[in-house]
This record gives C-alpha cells, structure tokens and sequence, in this order.
C-alpha cells in the first residue's frame, strides 16, 4: 500500500513519525524552555491561518490547524498536524505527522503523503536546505502552509511544466472537491474519530461558521462536475468521483447542528458584519 | 581623570554587541544565561562566530558537536568559525 517513502531505505522507514517515536527521554531544560517560547511567539502574534496548543499531558507534542489559504485549492480547509519535539529541541527539528488524510486515503499535496509523511527539507524529510536550531514551531508550519499554495502540482520534482495541458487545473480540481469533503465535512464532522484539542475544535467551529457561504458558493459553482472523475496525479492511480450534491447536504447539515450548539439563528446571513469591531478584542 | 556624568541622554542602551538581543538557539534574552545553567554571567558566556552572530557557549557547542561535518551558523548558514579577537 504504503509505497512511498522506501527511498530512505538506510533509515527506518518510520523515523519521521512523531507517533511512532519511541524516545522517552526527558527533555533537557533547553529544550522545554524552547517549546514554550515557541508557542508564545505564535500565541501572542497569530500568522493568519495558523492556530497551535500545546499537548496538556506531554509538553512535547504540539497541535496545529492550519487553514488552507484563500485563493488556493486548500482554502476554508482544516488541516491537522500533530509535532513532537524531541528531547534535545532545538538541536534536532521537530517531527511532524499531517492527520488530515481520511485515515491514510488522500495525498493532499505532493510534500504531504497519505500515510501522513510530511516532505520538508528542515524536517530532513526531502532535499533542499536543512534544520537550523534558529528556526522553530512557526517556521515549520508557515513552511507547510507555503507548500499548499495555488499551484500545488509543481511542487514534485519534475513537474515544473505539466504533463498534459490542463494538468494543474485538474489537479486543482481535485484538491477543491477533496477539501471540502474531507477537511472541511471530514475534519467537522470528525469522521476519522482524531483525537483533536478542545480547543482547536472550537478554533474549527467558529471558521467553519464564518466560511460557510463560501464553501456553499464553491460547491454550488462546481456542481456541474458531479459524477465526473479525475484520476490524482501524485496518487497511485487513486480515482477521484466529484460529489458535490454530497458535500451540500453534508455543509448544511453541518451548520444546522452547530447553530443549535452555538445558538445562531440558522437564517441569518453569519457572514455579516465581519471585522466591525475596530478596537482590539485580545481578550482571550 | 574622574568625570561625573551628569546629564546622559541615550540614544540607544547597551545590551552585548550581538545581533538580536535574544540567542538565536534557546531564544533567551543575553543578559541570562542558556536555560541549562542557573546563573547568567562567566558560567554562561557568550560567543561569536567571523560572521558576527553570537550565542550562548553553551548552545552553539551542543550545535556544532551534532554537526560533526559542514558546522554552520544557525542563523545564516554560513561556515562557522569561533570570533577569537
Ligand atoms: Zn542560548
Ligand atoms: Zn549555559
Ligand atoms: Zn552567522
């Protein structure tokens, strides 16, 4: 299955995964040090899109959710990483496992493989410049962010120009439909049963809400396309069935449930008023 | 000669002569010490590479002796080698 990744063939084949490190040694006082500053830096000034808590039972895992980027085939997306530093942060980077994959089905990007691999050179998971101890949480997760850009399909090697005309928009297409139902209907409804932070749960909710008529907006243009398949380039032969009618059902449903949670009238536009406030509401 | 300032207005405090007032490595501020040593000062020196970056001994050395082949600045990959002017 797994057919990736045998490249590293003098290393184990798992090196990379932070649930499947076994390293139980404490960390040095640098490195716990690091980590909470790490998370400082991203709680007190937020990159747009990027939202982390750290582990409240090992300080050494961190969660993130990183938002696909408007304009990008990503965009509105809930894409869950999971990092464990190891215990001699920042000497060596951090591991890094991407959850978002509908349990090992989707290779959302060409650095981002189903079984969770995250191929980045400062994670010493590809080629290209390495770690260095100056850089830290935020740098490795703008640096995935970066890789989920408009034009994913020239991320692999070898790709600089499409294969066939058309490629990259198909490519895209596929992405779209795939983030809508998996990181976005998926990752709400929890369908792959992640153990995801209380907090990023709600971090979820709350975007969801404010992006749902954008999702809607999307699923409705792209309707004509139901039934159609497109076979992912970077997947194996993976086919992928457009069903956007789904994904509608599955949007409004969600949203029905919510508001009854959150207690919003399910008839009013939510996207209203966005950004009013011009005072800063740092409270929280 | 004994002066007695009186008046003094600065237009920059002065930190070390680093580039950042925090090292590159543990993120702490210079005037502590590395989060592995208790008290700042001699125990905690810091050091500076030909490239002008500085950082707590402590932290560049545990740096370089995970390097043992092309030993670079953490902060701009250049090759590293200890300022000892
Ligand atoms: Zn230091
Ligand atoms: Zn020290
Ligand atoms: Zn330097």
């Amino acid at each position: 299955m797994a057919s990736a990744s045998t490249k590293d063939s003098k290393i184990a084949v798992n090196y990379w995964d932070p649930l499947r490190d076994t390293d139980s040694e404490v960390l040095s006082a640098t490195a716990s040090t690091r980590i909470r500053r790490d998370l400082m830096t991203i709680f007190k000034d937020p990159p747009p899109g990027l939202f982390v808590v750290g582990d409240e039972s090992d300080i050494r895992y961190v969660h993130a959710i990183i938002v696909g980027v408007m304009d990008t085939p990503y965009e509105g997306g809930f894409f869950y990483f999971i990092l464990k530093c190891p215990s001699d942060y920042p000497i060596v980077p951090p591991k890094v496992k991407f959850m978002t994959t509908d349990a090992g089905r989707v290779r959302f990007n060409p650095n981002l493989y189903k079984n969770g691999k995250v191929c980045l050179s400062i994670l010493g998971t590809w080629t290209g410049p390495a770690w260095s101890p100056a850089q830290q949480i935020s740098t490795v997760l703008l640096s995935i962010q970066s890789l989920m850009n408009e034009k994913p399909y020239f991320n692999e090697p070898g790709y600089e120009k499409e294969r066939w005309p058309g490629d990259v928009e198909r490519y895209n297409e596929i992405l779209r439909h795939e983030t809508l139902r998996v990181a976005v209907c998926g990752m709400l409804e929890n369908e792959c049963h992640l153990i995801i932070p209380e907090q990023l749960k709600e971090i979820m909710e709350t975007t969801f809400l404010q992006f749902y008529d954008l999702y809607m907006e999307t699923s409705k243009n792209k309707i004509d396309l139901d039934g159609k398949s497109y076979t992912d380039p970077f997947g194996a032969g993976a086919v992928v069935t457009f069903e956007y009618a789904k994904i509608l059902e599955r949007l409004e449903t969600i949203r029905g449930n919510l508001a009854k949670k959150h207690a919003i009238p399910v008839d009013l536009p939510l996207t209203d008023g966005e950004g009013s406030d011009e005072k800063d509401d740092n409270d929280e | 000669m004994k002066l007695t300032i009186k008046n003094w207005t600065g237009v920059a405090t002065w930190k070390w002569v680093a580039n950042d007032d925090n090292c590159g490595i543990c993120r702490m501020a210079f005037d502590g010490c590395c989060p592995d040593c208790k008290l700042p000062g001699d125990d905690c020196p810091l050091v500076w590479g030909q490239c002008s970056h500085c950082f707590h001994m402590h932290c560049i050395v545990k740096w370089l002796q995970s390097q043992p082949v092309n030993q670079q600045c953490p902060m701009c990959r250049q090759e590293w080698k200890f300022n000892n002017k």
